[in-house]
């Protein structure tokens, strides 16, 4: 008799948590990014968003590629950080107004070819001579190839291209063409992020020189002194010969200044007014950004943490995206 | 929340395992660069060598290979009819660098596989110690291995080979070691009593009994390291599992089913001449 009333108590009470979670409003999905400045941004919008204007939300992990199509069908309603305008899926779905791109979050985010200061300096502490002492711009490079030498082919340098399958694998494919180094320089595709990341991080930890395509805003920008090569300024004309795979006459020029955005879907943007005034007024400084991420992937914080702190030590940052109201309710939450 | 896992008993070893690979790569990563460089050189001028034959020559080669495996022209020819699709989508080059990372990284799985097979076979405490190994090596994610093992070696085709051996030389382990305990005991004795030593006795008449066993460890290992193939692409490594990635990066289905293919294709082909040797070692 007793267990069956204990039974029908935990029956019952299954049920009522059944009713008043449907009752819940339905979250809203944010894209799990899975790169670090992504994830951190991510997290810092879903702490305003839950915190302040007390929405629940959720993510779904996905490449970005499948988010992109996923947030053009409604599946998600939020992408923390979007490069708008880089991918074709991307411009075609806002073309047709299922997208949004709203804000300009991150100012001077960058991309371009890098090396380790101490290949242009040298490292006195660590006993590191500068190898290429007059490496300025990438019209340097040729000089320079037998410091960056590649190990399939010794007799040329290795250029850490981004992952085949990026746009931005086109670009410096291009661009190695434009520069004049196909002759000098292999053109390594990584394969993967995680490989990129991994094989210039080797490097700087045994102190090798090392050329490699990256971009900020990123963790690595942030934890390491990095230098990166002057290339012509930006042209839009050159810009659209490198963009293009297939131009057998590209020409050079430094890359497209990114305008990174939140991207949200055509219902959120309909639904959720107040956050689409939030969302535009998003603008994470680029240095405080990178410095925050090389903490955090250094003590290897999780995201949300890092969002915390992040909040908490930096309310000039936030404080004028948000209405006071909502204000006093993250910071009364942190 | 109740009936989670109480906070007291939480212990994470990830800082030290971080630490110590950070320390590997710092006292041992110039030398181990060094290794892989000289090894890198192997697999180059092997996949240059086969890139320098002519196309119908490599055709050739193969239609003769799989005719003296499997005696059998139809057969023959419908491999060569196979890897010659492989060259019409235009996947030629990329098909060679494959060929070249599979035979290097199985070429050492033989290597290793086949005495540590036959250790196995002959001390029961090395069994006990080895096989949780091999189940680790064939269930671990191989990207958990994947990235330190990059930062040690360095990006491209040799931790592609590392990781393929780790995940590829089990099946050849346990069916050498399978094939030399089936060997019936009363075949050694009658060996052991002509006068053969230990040695004789396994080179000429437990090896060769157990080659049938052996041969499919070989094949299923081949398999295993196709099916790497793509993974290694993901760490810089050249070939046909490029082009799958790029494929799914960028929503390129048809390419990347273009390749999927292509490596399912040499697969067949591998597969097919080696079980065809793999049946004559059982006839003779």
């Amino acid at each position: 008799m007793h267990l069956l009333t204990r039974w029908l108590t935990t029956a019952a009470l299954t049920l009522a948590m059944a009713g008043a979670q449907a009752a819940d409003p339905k979250p809203i999905h944010f894209g799990d990014i899975t790169w670090e400045s992504g994830s951190l941004i991510t997290e810092v919008l879903r702490l305003i968003v839950e915190k302040g204007y007390g929405y629940p939300t959720d993510t779904l992990p996905g490449s970005t590629v499948s988010l992109e199509a996923a947030l053009a069908r409604n599946d998600i309603q939020v992408i923390g950080e979007e490069w708008a305008g880089r991918s074709p899926a991307w411009v075609k779905a806002e073309a047709e107004g299922k997208v949004f791109g709203l804000g300009d979050i991150v100012k001077n985010a960058d991309e371009g070819w890098w090396v380790p200061d101490y290949v242009i300096h040298g490292d006195a502490e660590k006993g590191i001579k500068p190898l290429a002492p007059d490496l300025r711009s990438v019209s340097d490079l040729p000089r320079y190839a037998h410091v960056f030498r590649d190990a399939e082919q010794p007799e040329k340098g290795r250029f850490l291209n981004s992952p085949a399958g990026w746009t931005s694998e086109v670009v410096n494919t291009q661009k190695l063409k434009a520069y004049g180094l196909t002759d000098t320089y292999v053109n390594f595709r990584t394969g993967s992020g995680a490989a990129l990341d991994a094989e210039i991080t080797s490097s700087i930890r045994r102190g090798k020189p090392v050329l490699f395509y990256y971009w900020s805003p990123t963790p690595l920008m942030g934890r390491y002194k990095l230098v990166r090569l002057e290339e012509p300024a930006f042209d839009a004309e050159a810009w659209k010969t490198l963009a293009d795979a297939k131009n057998p006459n590209p020409r050079g020029t430094r890359s497209l200044a990114a305008r990174l955005s939140v991207g949200v879907s055509a219902p959120f943007h309909q639904q959720y007014p107040e956050l689409v005034a939030v969302f535009e007024k998003v603008d994470f400084p680029i240095d405080l950004l990178n410095t925050t991420l090389a903490k955090m992937s250094e003590t290897r914080q999780s995201p949300r943490a890092a969002a915390e702190q992040f909040l908490k030590a930096n309310p000039q940052v936030w404080h004028g995206w948000v209405s006071d109201e909502a204000r006093s309710k993250v910071e009364a939450a942190l | 929340m109740s009936s989670s896992f109480p906070e007291g008993l939480h212990h994470s070893i990830a800082e030290p395992v971080n630490r110590s690979v950070d320390s590997l790569v710092l006292n041992y990563g110039d030398h181990l660069r060094q290794v892989s460089d000289s090894l890198l050189q192997v697999v180059t001028l092997l996949e240059s060598g086969l890139r320098a034959l002519p196309w119908w020559l490599l055709l050739v080669l193969v239609g003769a290979l799989a005719w003296h495996a499997g005696r059998s022209w139809k057969r023959a020819l419908a491999l060569v009819v196979l890897m010659f699709l492989i060259g019409v989508v235009g996947l030629w080059d990329k098909l060679l660098q494959t060929c070249a990372l599979v035979l290097v990284a199985t070429g050492l799985c033989v290597l290793l596989g086949v005495p540590l097979g036959v250790l196995l076979a002959y001390r029961p405490t090395a069994r006990r110690v080895l096989m949780p190994v091999l189940d680790v090596m064939q269930t671990l994610p191989s990207f958990v291995y994947l990235i330190p093992v990059l930062m040690l070696f360095g990006l491209g085709k040799m931790p592609a080979i590392f990781a393929t051996l780790i995940y590829a030389l089990p099946p050849l382990v346990r069916l050498t070691d399978l094939g030399l305990r089936q060997v019936d005991p009363s075949v050694r004795e009658a060996a052991r009593c002509l006068g053969a030593n230990r040695w004789q006795v396994l080179r000429n008449v437990e090896l060769p009994l157990a080659l049938p066993s052996i041969m499919a460890g070989l094949n299923q290992t081949v398999m295993m390291a196709l099916s790497m193939v793509v993974v290694a692409s993901m760490i810089g490594a050249r070939g046909l599992g490029e082009d799958v990635l790029i494929g799914i990066q960028t929503l390129d289905v048809g390419r990347g089913v273009e390749a999927g293919l292509a490596i399912v294709a040499l697969a067949v082909i591998i597969d097919r001449v080696t079980q065809d040797y793999g049946r004559r070692s059982v006839r003779q």
